[in-house]
């Protein structure tokens, strides 16, 4: 089911309605709801794969429970490595197992030999990478001893398969998340119209940025051969509008949604195109995965610690993996690639921490060497998203080639001027909002016909700019 | 929880009275007719309607006879127009209708249109029928495949059109869908522009209805070949044929093109290979320049079908 779909907003009334005035009372019986709406949400697309959710839930509830009992440690890490087995394993085969296939051919083929193997036609399940490493989380977690393991398994499958975020995250911890299904919800009033203010700004990003600006981006990049560097500059640019519209508006509905039912989700955007440097940025883009990897695999690995090699090694790993996380094609592993070289400099030179604070902070405007540092990082990553959107990475390169010639001073052949108007103006209203958890956050300043006015116009906009596309792009990893 | 709720339902109710204003505004769905079904079973519109198309480019208007576009200025030498929404054409302006074109380039001859989506051959034939009285020289339907398959109820099964049951051999009329949920729909035209633009995905194609599989332009051997023959043979016992032209769409199969031409039928075969396209980027319809051609290329064809019959009788 989609946020953006019909379907959800008979859905939504529905199970708001049921949980607050039938189960309200009965915290059971209010998760027991949460696991049922969730999984209707899910097998809404293909019931056959909720399979796979549920017994993941299973597995890793099992294994946190025997990690909770078992004293010996290489018992203890055989649980774990079970749990993470699997899970892989699950992620490996439906998401992987064509690409690594179809590599391993092709490297024999590169060295003459000639090898045939079957590719399978998989059907990747909506959100595993999401879910994966929910879960995940979970275990490594209560294996570190830094959470206790659940025995309430409506809580735990609860959490595996919170319908708000379960297909695009954000990637929620047990530890934030999990003890919220264990405690009486309150509604409160400030809380749902945040999460109603939230959630009305995550559609606007969607259906009328990230699905406008994707009608052209798909049209420049699908023709690149036929069009000027300065419209495949515009091109770069309206599909760096359109993922972050797309992805962060997802997270915005999902963290409003969550609120209604007095559940708190951590925020998964910070305003990363106001970012004065590219480790900013990965502070602020896609937080819950990014934490993640840092968490989980590169403060393990040693993370900025250590010799010189091993600091470049991990900053390497972290990537190329948020790469591969992202889809089974080369191209996202370039894009990691592309991304560690950003970075690297940063670290090396120990200034990847110099950015923490918001830009401007306190300050209507930024100054001019703060318009200069996030111009070039919004240029740079937006360099980067040509990797992400590229059919192929020769495509990518044909793509950059080309614009990056005379040509990219002369006139776009497409202009949407509309388009061009409502990301400028999208961008000021979350350049105000910088301050805060979403851009509205602080739209209390208004009174309220004028604030009831200014949904309405989004509304109405979101009624009149609707663009084309449906389906969210991080449905897909 | 109350304090939400006295909130959020203001704020819809002003968000549907606004939305809806705006959609009527902006003309962000097109206006529909309201159908009925006549004292013979056809399903047509209700006459002397007049309404917008998507985005309000163009208006559309409904006829006295409930049928869309305009009616000729005289009834002599007529030539009737039937087809599906390729004739009916709302998404084209009444300049662009094929019996304007066709009016262009045969100037002696008045064409008349009866357009309805969904029509299938049985039912043009049965539309065909009630002009009988404004005695017609001939009658243009303009077919595609599918329009054979979907006459025969035991191939594709569809209760809001006309077919032909080969069992009984009698035919079913087509009953109206929904009748009193479209009425809500078309007149709400907020939640119409909802229901278009985040369509119920999953809800819709409940019903398992056998594929037709009917590209078989190289002569291929027909599938559902008795079926279609026995429609042949009761479209031969039931109805006038020689004073019927088939028009095919570019692409149609040759196989059922040489079943209708054994059967008695005139056949016009159109043709819109090396040719700029003739249809929309979003939409499978003929643009006003697919109208032009296929008229260019009918009005070639026509005289010497016109000429035949005359002979004839």
């Amino acid at each position: 089911m989609l946020f953006n779909s019909l379907e959800f907003f008979i859905f939504l009334p529905i199970v708001f309605t049921l949980y607050w005035f039938v189960f309200g009372k009965n915290l059971k019986f209010q998760n027991f709801l949460i696991v049922f709406a969730s999984y209707v949400f899910y097998g809404w697309w293909d019931w056959r794969f909720l399979s796979l959710i549920i017994f993941s839930s299973f597995l890793d509830y099992g294994i946190g429970v025997l990690l909770n009992s078992e004293k010996r440690p290489k018992r203890r890490k055989l649980l774990l490595w079970t749990s993470i087995s699997v899970n892989i394993g699950f992620l490996g085969f439906f998401k992987y197992y064509n690409f690594f296939v179809e590599s391993f051919i092709a490297s024999f083929t590169f060295f003459g030999s000639t090898i045939s193997a079957g590719t399978l036609n998989i059907i990747l399940p909506v959100g595993i990478s999401f879910y994966t490493f929910q879960t995940l989380s979970y275990t490594i977690d209560v294996y570190n001893k830094r959470l206790e393991p659940t025995k309430d398994i409506i809580s735990f499958f609860a959490f595996v398969s919170f319908f708000p975020q379960l297909v695009a995250g954000p990637i929620e911890r047990a530890t934030n998340l999990l003890p919220q299904f264990y405690k009486k919800r309150e509604f409160h009033y400030a809380n749902a119209v945040d999460g109603m203010r939230q959630m009305i700004w995550g559609l606007f990003k969607k259906v009328v940025i990230a699905d406008n600006c994707a009608k052209y981006a798909n049209t420049i990049f699908n023709n690149s051969n036929d069009y000027s560097g300065s419209t495949l500059f515009l091109g770069a640019l309206l599909f760096a509008f359109q993922i972050y519209g797309d992805f962060s508006g997802y997270s915005d509905i999902a963290i409003g949604i969550s609120r209604f039912f007095g559940f708190d989700l951590k925020q998964n955007f910070a305003f990363p195109y106001f970012s004065r440097d590219i480790a900013e940025f990965w502070r602020r883009w896609h937080i819950s995965l990014s934490t993640w990897f840092r968490d989980y695999i590169y403060i393990p690995l040693g993370g900025s610690r250590g010799s010189l090699n091993k600091k470049i090694r991990n900053v390497f790993i972290i990537f190329l993996v948020s790469g591969f996380w992202h889809g089974a094609n080369w191209t996202f592993i370039v894009w990691g690639g592309l991304n560690a070289l950003y970075f690297l400099p940063l670290l090396l030179a120990k200034k990847n921490r110099v950015n923490t604070d918001v830009v401007a902070q306190n300050k209507l405007l930024p100054n001019f060497r703060e318009i200069v540092q996030m111009a070039f990082t919004f240029f740079i990553t937006t360099v980067a998203w040509v990797f992400f959107r590229a059919d192929s990475v020769s495509h990518a390169f044909r793509y950059l080639l080309d614009m990056f010639n005379s040509s990219l001073f002369s006139k776009p052949v497409i202009l949407p001027y509309t388009v061009l108007f409502l990301v400028s103006v999208f961008l000021g209203i979350e350049w105000l909002g910088r301050h805060d958890q979403h851009a509205l956050e602080r739209i209390d300043f208004m009174k309220k016909p004028m604030r009831w006015s200014f949904y309405m116009l989004l509304i109405m906009l979101m009624f009149l700019f609707t663009g084309e596309e449906q389906a969210f792009i991080y449905f897909q990893f | 929880m109350k304090k939400f709720l006295k909130n959020i339902f203001p704020l819809l109710l002003i968000t549907i009275v606004v939305g809806e204003v705006v959609v009527r505004l902006t003309h962000a769905v097109a206006d529909l007719p309201q159908r009925t079904i006549d004292g013979h079973g056809v399903q047509k519109y209700l006459p002397n309607q007049e309404g917008y198309w998507k985005g309000g480019e163009h208006n559309w208007t409904i006829n006295k006879f409930g049928w869309p576009g305009k009616l000729p200025q005289s009834y002599d030498n007529l030539i009737m127009v039937i087809g599906d929404s390729f004739i009916e054409n709302f998404m084209n302006p009444n300049e662009c209708h094929q019996s304007v074109f066709l009016k262009e380039n045969m100037k002696d001859y008045n064409f008349m249109e009866a357009g309805r989506s969904g029509v299938s051959l049985i039912e043009a034939l049965e539309i065909s029928k009630q002009f009988d009285s404004l005695k017609p020289i001939q009658f243009l339907i303009y077919v595609n495949d599918e329009d054979f398959y979907e006459s025969i109820s035991q191939i594709k099964p569809m209760d809001d059109i006309t077919q032909l049951n080969i069992d009984t051999n009698t035919i079913e009329y087509g009953k109206m869908k929904t009748p009193g949920l479209k009425k809500i729909l078309y007149a709400w035209k907020l939640m119409y522009y909802l229901y278009n633009r985040f369509p119920l995905t999953n809800l819709s194609n409940i019903d398992e209805k056998p594929e037709v599989s009917s590209k078989d332009t190289n002569n291929k051997e027909l599938e559902f070949q008795p079926e279609l023959t026995q429609l042949m043979a009761y479209i031969k016992c039931n109805y006038t044929i020689n004073n019927k032209t088939l028009v095919f769409h570019p692409d149609s199969s040759k196989s059922i093109i040489a079943i209708c031409q054994a059967a008695g039928f005139n056949i016009i075969f159109l043709d819109s290979n090396n040719d700029e396209t003739w249809v929309f980027d979003y939409d499978s319809h003929w643009t006003c320049y697919g109208h032009k051609r296929a008229a260019e290329q009918i009005s070639e064809q026509l005289p010497s079908i016109l000429n035949n019959s005359e002979q004839l009788n």
